[in-house]
C-alpha cells in the first residue's frame, strides 16, 4: 500500500518540486548579472523608500540582497515557505480523502487491513514526501549557492530545514480538516485558505506591536526564518511545538477516520 | 443444516432521522446461499454495508461465526469477499497491477486461484482499468471478491452488467463455492436469479426484513394470477375478499390462494364473459404478498 501511495502522489511531488527548482534555476542565472555595483546602489536607494515595518515583514533589515544567499534569506524563503506550505496543504486534504471521493474506499475496506493502517501509511508518504521536497529543493540550492560564491553553511542548511516545520503542522491539520468530508472538492479550498490566512496574519504580525498577537494564530510562526537568520539556530521551543501539534492532529486524525462513515 | 456463519443481530441504522434499516435479524448457515431481496432503497446496501463496517451502525451487531466482527478484525476480514454493486477500483492501474495488489494484502497465496478465475471469466490483465466496459470491470470485481477463497460472499447486484452468457459463468461459480461450504448473501431485486440459486430468501421493504423464507417453500405456495370479465366484477370483488391487482372496467385481476377447483365453485353464481387462470412467476409472489 505504501509503495502504490508513493507511486501515485509522484507526479505531484515532480510539479510542486520543479516549479521551485525552475524558480530558484532563475534566480541563479540571473543574479550575477544584477549583482553588480551600480545596480546595488540603486536597489539600496530603492529599498529606502519602503517604511521598515515592510522591510521587516520580508526580513530585508537584516539582510541584504546583495548576494544570491542574501536574496535566499529575504524572498527566496518565503518561497520555499509558500509553496511547501500550499504543497503540504493540497496533500493532507487529499492523500486520505481521495479514496473516499474515487469511490474505491468501498475495495480498500473489504480488504484484510486496518482503518488505523490505511491512515498511518498515508501519512508516512505525505511526510516522506514533504521531506523530499525540502531536501531537494535544499540541495538544489546548496548547488546553487556553492556556485555563485561564498555562504555561511550553518546557516543555510538551518534556514532550509525551517520549512518542514510549517509545513508537517499544514499537512496535519489538513489532514485532519479532510475527515470531516467525501469530497476532495471541498477541502482543496479550506486548505488554500490556512495557507494564505496564515502567511499574512505573519506578515502582519511582524508589522508593529499591535499586531504582533497575530502570529499566535499562524503556523508560519513556527517556522521562524527570522531567528535563523539573526542566531543562527532554530528554536528547539517551535521544534517541539512543530511536532507536538503535528502528532497531535495525526492521533485525531486517526480517531475521527476510525469512527467516520466512510460512503 | 451447519453452523451460523453470519449472524445479524437487531441492526438498526438511521441516518440523522431518516430510517435506513430498523432491527433486522437474520442468520446464515455455513455452506447456504441466501437472497436478500427488496425493491430499490428498501435498506438493502444499508444493511450490506454495516456488515462491512463502511458506515456505523444506530445499534446492532453483527457477528461471523459467533465472533462479533468489528471494523479492525484483520482476520475476519481474510474471510470475506465482497462485491459491491457499483465497481469502483483504482483506474491508473492495469488488471494485472490491480490484481497483483490485491494478492499482497493476503498471507496465504491465492495466485493460482486468481489463474483459474482469470480464465473462467475470460479478462485480459492487460487492459487499463479506466478502459474496461461495465462488464468487464464487473468481472473484475468478482474475481477480486473471491480470488483468495473466503468462507463467506457478500455480493450486492452481482450479475448487473454481465451478458447472458457470463450470468452462467457466474452462476456456476456460485455453485462451485456451494459446494466447497462457503456461504454467500446475494443482494438483488432480480427476482428471477433468486429461484435459479438460493435456498433461502429474506424480503426487505421500508428497512424491515419482512419475511424469511426457504426457496422450497415459496415455491409450494399456491397463487394463481386470475382474470375476469364480468358485469359482477364487483360483487365477486366482495365476495371473494381479493388482493386486486388491476380493474378496468368490467375486467379484474387479482392474486388467487384458492385451489382451483374452490374458486371455480365460488364463481359458479356468477355470470363470467370471461376467465383467466395464469400461475404466479415468483416475482407475482413478490408483488402479492409482501407490497
Amino acid at each position: 500500500m505504501f509503495k502504490r501511495e508513493m507511486k501515485i502522489n509522484f507526479k505531484n511531488f515532480m510539479i510542486w518540486t520543479s516549479i521551485l527548482i525552475g524558480l530558484f534555476l532563475v534566480v541563479f542565472l540571473v543574479y550575477p548579472s544584477i549583482v553588480n555595483s551600480e545596480n546595488m546602489q540603486m536597489m539600496d536607494e530603492m529599498m529606502k523608500i519602503f517604511p521598515e515595518e515592510m522591510l521587516k515583514a520580508f526580513n530585508m533589515d537584516i539582510s541584504s540582497i546583495d548576494s544570491a544567499f542574501g536574496w535566499l534569506k529575504t524572498e527566496g524563503f518565503v518561497f520555499v515557505l509558500l509553496i511547501t506550505g500550499i504543497y503540504s496543504g493540497l496533500l493532507g486534504s487529499n492523500i486520505l480523502l481521495k479514496e473516499e471521493s474515487d469511490k474505491t474506499i468501498e475495495y480498500l475496506n473489504s480488504v484484510p487491513v486496518t482503518r488505523k493502517k490505511i491512515v498511518i501509511t498515508k501519512i508516512l508518504c505525505g511526510i516522506l514526501y514533504i521531506t523530499l521536497m525540502v531536501v531537494v529543493i535544499g540541495i538544489f540550492n546548496f548547488i546553487g549557492l556553492s556556485l555563485s560564491g561564498d555562504f555561511d553553511r550553518k546557516s543555510y542548511i538551518l534556514l532550509s530545514i525551517t520549512p518542514m516545520l510549517s509545513s508537517i503542522v499544514i499537512f496535519g491539520v489538513c489532514i485532519f480538516l479532510s475527515t470531516f468530508t467525501h469530497k476532495t472538492k471541498k477541502t482543496m479550498g479550506i486548505s488554500l485558505g490556512i495557507v494564505f490566512a496564515s502567511y499574512f496574519l505573519n506578515i502582519i504580525s511582524e508589522m508593529g506591536e499591535s499586531t504582533e498577537f497575530l502570529k499566535y494564530i499562524s503556523i508560519f510562526t513556527l517556522a521562524d526564518i527570522r531567528n535563523v537568520i539573526i542566531n543562527v539556530s532554530i528554536n528547539p521551543w517551535m521544534v517541539v511545538l512543530s511536532v507536538a501539534i503535528t502528532i497531535a492532529f495525526m492521533m485525531l486524525t486517526i480517531i475521527r477516520y476510525d469512527r467516520k462513515e466512510l460512503v | 443444516m451447519g453452523k451460523n456463519i453470519l449472524e445479524i443481530q437487531n441492526l438498526t441504522k438511521y441516518y440523522g432521522k431518516i430510517k435506513g434499516v430498523e432491527n433486522l435479524s437474520l442468520t446464515l448457515k455455513e455452506g447456504e446461499i441466501f437472497g436478500f431481496i427488496g425493491p430499490n432503497g428498501a435498506g438493502k446496501s444499508t444493511t450490506i454495508r454495516s456488515i462491512m463496517n463502511l458506515i456505523n451502525k444506530t445499534s446492532g451487531k453483527v457477528l461471523i461465526e459467533d465472533k462479533e466482527f468489528h471494523k479492525e478484525d484483520v482476520e475476519i476480514k481474510e474471510n470475506i469477499g465482497y462485491l459491491p454493486s457499483e465497481i469502483y477500483l483504482y483506474d491508473d492501474l492495469t488488471v494485472k497491477e490491480m490484481l497483483d495488489y490485491h494478492e499482497r494484502f493476503y498471507k496465504k497465496d491465492i495466485h493460482k486461484r486468481r489463474i483459474e478465475l482469470v480464465e473462467k471469466l475470460q479478462l485480459d490483465e492487460k487492459k487499463k482499468i479506466e478502459d474496461l466496459s461495465l462488464g468487464n470491470l464487473k468481472k473484475l470485481g468478482i474475481i477480486l471478491a473471491f480470488m483468495h477463497e473466503p468462507k463467506i460472499l457478500i455480493l450486492d447486484e452481482p450479475t448487473s452488467g454481465l451478458d447472458p452468457i457470463m450470468q452462467n459463468v457466474f452462476y456456476d461459480l456460485l455453485k462451485e463455492e456451494k459446494a466447497k461450504g462457503n456461504t454467500i448473501f446475494y443482494s438483488t431485486h432480480i427476482l428471477s436469479e433468486v429461484s435459479k440459486i438460493c435456498d433461502r430468501v429474506g424480503i426487505i421493504k421500508d428497512g424491515k426484513l419482512i419475511k424469511v423464507e426457504k426457496m422450497e417453500e415459496l415455491s409450494k405456495k399456491s397463487l394463481s394470477l386470475v382474470t375476469i370479465t364480468s358485469e359482477q366484477s364487483k360483487e365477486i370483488e366482495k365476495d371473494l375478499k381479493v388482493n386486486i391487482i388491476s380493474e378496468d372496467a368490467n375486467t379484474i385481476k387479482f392474486g388467487n390462494n384458492l385451489s382451483d377447483d374452490e374458486l371455480i365453485k365460488k364463481l359458479s353464481k356468477y355470470t363470467i364473459d370471461r376467465i383467466l387462470i395464469e400461475e404466479a412467476t415468483l416475482e407475482d409472489m413478490f408483488l402479492h404478498y409482501y407490497q
